[in-house]
């Protein structure tokens, strides 16, 4: 292994393993898919395909991949980031918000940042990190306390600060999505749905790091579209905006999807349509301003949240070429939706589903009765509480036209009571000062979760009668990568794996899908077939999605496993 | 310019286990160790244990008396991250992530006698008054000595040697001459310099990053990463531990004395 290694090593100029190209340009950024040995973003390029043109790795030679270097974490959180490459040198992020930079070839640091948050910090679902967004010379991070931080990339040396929010009002904020840099601007979303707060999304200033734009995902007074929500529930409607985004060049729009309305499950105290919860949005990149929006989930009370990475792709539907926006969303349903207008084309069921019998001509689901979450806990609603897909990324291959989604497809529990549940550990009194007019109570402990009930835990709850276990028996859910035609919405093939999955999958030019599972086997799939070609035990829980890269002229693939970042090469 | 770890005075082997307990400190979670109590080692017999402690424990850093060098003067009394006892026992206990304060391998008791010892000898401690003029050292800094090529204060600056925000509190008026005059005398492990000869093309040089069996990294002199794997280096030269230029070469002795007060004054850390 090693010869060959040196081998092509030995091909590089004067033996410099990295020579790495700064600054990335924003031009760099539109054209990301001219550069295939490098990952200059979340999801690989502005479309959001996690798509690699590299094809070193192919299904003729994928039995061949092994293990090439980890990276320790050292993390006891869920490592969930998805590195960034340059030119040989991969940047990620550890939580909380640690950032390292490494030599993509071998995985050994050559710089190092340590951010220190608060100790208590009001993430609803672990103190993560998803990564980084890079411009010019500089990185940008969101952390858990609610700032956007720049560090020159050569260094490491952090360049500025900006406070987003005061994290610890109304329940609490956090930021743990991954920034989207777009020409002169860092779009940054924020996490908090699960608390009584009001969701926005931000653009800041790539160089200055003002803010040069908010858009409020929750209307306010003297906005279109307010007076969706019942009396003052607007003011604590939630509506985050905790994952990354896609960006259409050709008409400057920034696409971003929106979190659940607050509380989660019961919608007793805001009756309406709660938007802008559960959509995705159009925005012009410069200013702001809404172009259109879509919601998939009216007045949710599933936590069936949209922020799903928006796929960006073209296509002919009813003979007429048109441009398009690909989204397999949380509530169960595949949709393909005009990405020019936000008009609803079609929408298919990719996991069981119960709830909707249909959809009317602009999209709006025909709900069936008796889904709705209920006191006592109702187990026969599909999808589950974490949906049938969920932030994990999708993967759109152009050579097979194909859409791949690493799907849950479970059953689970929705329950429904009148408290909210804070984080764990957290006895405070709810902060309403900024939210006049809030009157709900905080919850007893071990009640239920994000918000007026949920999937409940096992054992007593004064809310049931007959307390019975979340989860079922593990032949009862399971999870699987479903090759979704992303015009027809028609499912090519599934490959179906043991449990509901927290990883993402990429494809790549070498016709492969990779991802990982819950246990932690590492996988490559045929994309044409879905036939499993190569795998690997890591044996840990894979809460990522895989990215592809070159350092040395050699093609890797890396996945964060556990609190290990795994990367491969073929032998 | 490179203000930091001596190869002089320390065998290597205390010299390698301050830099694992500094690595220990970089990249494990703080302890956050509840002190026992309130300290009954406060005697003049735990003093003078603390002192013999101190000695293995600090001198290396804070000078054998506590008067400061590579680390902070423990004499004036004045301590960034507290003074109560509990709080000394705390930074000596932990360290002081993200600073070159690593956690110190001692019992708690053993740490409660120095703590003991520390606070005697800061109990009448002055802060240093350097005799030159600052307002011109930061001339020197900015034009002459050309010092921000390489160095840092806060974010602006270069970034081929340490960042100088706070090196005023961190090193004494003689360890901040000596670093002018004798830069090789004492260089910090992350930048400490070396010289990569390729078995094809040109030598790079620049400060180690990163080094294991196979493989090392580097800053090269234009900032830009680089790696390499040693199969394909003819040689390693580490003969030159420091990129900076000796001063004593480019500026006058009063130069160097404004410089000094200049560094000497620059207290804040980022």
């Amino acid at each position: 292994m090693r010869r060959r290694v040196f081998c092509i090593f030995a091909l590089a100029a004067a033996g410099v393993v990295v020579a790495q190209r700064l600054p990335v340009t924003y031009e760099r950024l539109l054209h990301a898919d001219q550069e295939p040995g490098n990952w200059l973003m979340y999801s690989g390029g502005y479309n959001s395909w996690r798509y690699s043109r590299l094809d070193q790795i192919n299904t003729g030679n994928v039995k061949k991949l092994k293990a090439q270097w980890l990276f320790q974490g050292r993390s006891p959180e869920k490592f969930e980031t998805t590195p960034l490459v340059v030119d040989g040198v991969m940047y990620l992020t550890r939580p909380e918000n640690d950032v390292f930079a490494l030599d993509a070839a071998t995985g050994r640091v050559l710089w190092a940042y340590n951010y220190r948050n608060p100790v208590s910090t009001y993430n609803c679902c672990g103190k993560v990190n998803r990564g980084l967004a890079i411009l010019g010379n500089r990185l940008y991070m969101n952390t858990l306390d609610m700032h956007l931080i720049a560090l020159d990339a050569k260094s490491g040396r952090e360049l500025w600060k900006t406070a987003i929010y005061d994290y610890t009002l109304d329940g609490g904020y956090a930021a743990t999505g991954a920034p989207l840099a777009v020409k002169d601007k860092i779009i940054v979303g924020m996490a908090g749905g699960e608390h009584p707060g009001s969701g926005f999304l931000d653009a800041y200033d790539a160089v200055t790091g003002k803010r040069v734009w908010r858009f409020h995902t929750v209307p306010q007074p003297g906005e279109a579209n307010f007076g969706t929500w019942a009396g003052d529930s607007w003011k604590t409607g939630g509506v985050a905006t905790w994952n990354n985004g896609s960006y259409d060049p050709e008409t400057n729009t920034v696409f971003w999807g929106t979190s659940n309305p607050w509380p989660d499950y019961n919608a007793d105290a805001r009756k309406g349509d709660n938007l802008y919860s559960c959509s995705v949005l159009a925005l012009d990149l410069d200013t702001g301003k809404l172009k259109w929006f879509f919601q998939f989930t009216p007045q949710d009370t599933h936590d069936w949240d949209a922020t799903q990475i928006p796929v960006l792709l073209s296509g002919e539907v009813r003979g007429q070429k048109r441009n398009l926006m690909a989204w397999p969303a949380r509530n169960g349903f595949y949709y393909l939706l005009d990405r020019d207008t936000g008009k609803f084309i079609l929408a298919k069921s990719f996991v069981r589903q119960t709830w909707a019998k249909g959809f009317d001509d602009n999209g709006k689901p025909q709900v069936i009765a008796g889904n709705e979450p209920t006191v006592e806990g109702i187990d026969t609603v599909f999808p589950g509480v974490d949906g049938g897909a969920n932030w994990m990324s999708h993967s759109y291959s152009p050579l097979t036209r194909l859409l791949y989604v690493f799907a849950r497809d479970e059953r689970r529990v929705f329950t429904k009571n009148s408290v909210r549940h804070l984080n764990d550990g957290e006895v405070s009194e709810l902060n309403t000062a900024s939210r006049p007019g809030a009157t709900l109570q905080p919850a007893p402990a071990n009640t239920g979760i994000f918000g007026a009930g949920g999937n409940l835990p096992a054992g007593p709850n004064p809310n049931r009668a007959n307390p019975r276990p979340a989860r079922f028996a593990p032949e009862e859910s399971w999870g699987k990568v479903v090759a979704i035609d992303p015009l027809s919405g028609e499912t090519k093939w599934e490959h179906k794996v043991i449990s509901p999955p927290w990883g993402g999958v990429m494809s790549t030019a070498g016709n492969l899908v990779f991802g990982g599972t819950t246990e932690g086997m590492i996988f490559a799939l045929d994309a044409r077939t879905g036939e499993r070609l190569w795998h690997f035990s890591a044996n840990e829980r894979v809460y990522a999605s895989p990215i592809s890269f070159l350092a040395n002229g050699k093609q890797y693939v890396s996945l964060a496993v556990g609190d290990v970042l795994m990367t491969f090469g073929l032998e | 310019m490179a203000f930091g770890n001596s190869n002089r005075i320390r065998p290597r082997s205390v010299r390698r286990s301050l830099s694992l307990a500094a690595c220990a400190a970089f990249f494990t979670p703080v302890l956050l160790t509840q002190p026992p109590g309130p300290s009954s080692f406060d005697t003049p017999e735990s003093r003078e244990q603390g002192r013999s402690l101190f000695q293995t424990h600090c001198a290396y850093c804070h000078g054998a008396r506590g008067e400061g060098g590579r680390g902070v003067d423990l004499t004036t009394g004045v301590y960034r991250h507290g003074g109560s006892d509990a709080e000394l026992y705390a930074t000596i206990r932990n360290g002081i992530p993200g600073t070159e304060m690593p956690t110190v391998r001692a019992t708690n008791d053993e740490v409660w006698k120095m703590v003991s010892f520390v606070k005697s000898i800061g109990a009448g401690g002055v802060v240093e008054s350097a005799p030159g003029d600052r307002v011109a050292g930061k001339a020197v800094y900015d034009g002459k000595g050309k010092c921000a090529a390489c160095h840092s204060i806060g974010a602006e600056g270069g970034i081929l040697g340490p960042n100088l925000a706070g090196v005023g509190r961190r090193r004494n008026l003689a360890y901040l001459r000596e670093s002018l005059v004798t830069p090789e005398a004492d260089v910090p492990v992350l930048y400490r310099a070396i010289q990569v000869m390729p078995k094809t093309g040109p030598p790079v040089r620049g400060i180690r990053l990163n080094e294991d069996d196979l493989s090392i990294q580097l800053r090269d002199s234009q900032n830009n990463l680089r790696s390499f794997f040693k199969e394909e280096l003819k040689e390693i030269r580490r003969d030159k531990p420091s990129l900076m230029p000796a001063y004593g070469d480019v500026l006058n002795a009063q130069e160097l004395e404004n410089l000094v007060a200049y560094l000497s004054s620059l207290r804040e850390t980022l």
